[in-house]
């Protein structure tokens, strides 16, 4: 079997308590990786952009993709120091262990 | 480092707020538990290029803050755990996943496989990584 992660939902508890999710929110998520923590959160925003550099994680996202979040979630293959965006598109940003 | 957070700062709103979740590598241990005990095998080692990465990190987060791209409103420190149902599972991860970052010493091996050998029969092999999550607010 796989490692388990944080099955005390530590992370998740925390990054609620710093963030103040809210369904009007844009968010960028940096390091998206396989979309373990995108998935945990991104019923409480309005629309989450995960990026990341490592094509195979992100084939796994899209992979594990939930149904209810396909209009809600979208993934981008693309490093921190190029972000695709127009200034100003995001109102929080989640370093997702990639700093 | 520096360049990606004055990437991010761009694509933020005025005021917006940027997460930093990471782990820090500096205290790893390693543990057997179950439901009736945990037993201390020992700690992992963080690796001499993971470090310097971590320090790279701090060096760029305080540079934006002198520059007054975004101030520290709120921080703290919480356990991150991973579980394996075996010490094969884990060392098979270790060598898969973190090979750049932590390693585990013969010693701590040998206590593990000792401990490993008397564990209860719910026992998992823990690692708890030490995660800092802080909260900046972008500025002007």
């Amino acid at each position: 079997m796989a490692a388990q992660k944080d099955p005390e939902h530590n992370e998740i508890k925390f990054l609620n308590q710093f963030s103040n999710f809210s369904t009007s929110q844009r968010v960028l998520e940096i390091g998206c990786g396989d979309g373990r923590l995108t998935w945990r959160y991104a019923r409480s925003v309005g629309r989450v952009v995960g990026v990341e550099i490592a094509r195979d994680d992100l084939r796994i996202a899209r992979i594990d993709h939930p149904s209810d979040l396909t209009d809600k979630v979208v993934f981008a293959n693309a490093d921190s120091i190029h972000l695709p965006f127009a200034k100003e598109t995001f109102d929080l940003a989640v370093l997702s262990w990639s700093l | 480092m520096v360049h990606a957070l004055g990437e991010i700062r761009r694509v933020l709103v005025r005021e917006a707020v940027l997460i930093d979740l990471r782990p820090l590598l500096e205290y790893a241990p390693v543990e057997i538990v179950s439901a009736s005990e945990t037993r201390l095998a020992g700690t992992a080692d963080q690796l001499p290029d993971d470090r310097a990465s971590d320090e790279a990190a701090n060096r760029s987060i305080a540079k934006v803050e002198e520059q007054g791209w975004f101030t520290k409103e709120q921080e703290k420190f919480f356990p991150f755990n991973y579980y394996w149902d075996s010490p094969k599972e884990m060392q098979e991860h270790l060598e898969a996943e973190w090979s750049n970052s932590i390693t585990v010493s013969e010693e701590v091996w040998r206590n593990i496989r000792s401990m490993w050998a008397v564990a209860n029969a719910d026992a998992r092999v823990r690692i708890q990584l030490k995660m800092l999550i802080t909260r900046w607010r972008r500025q002007e």
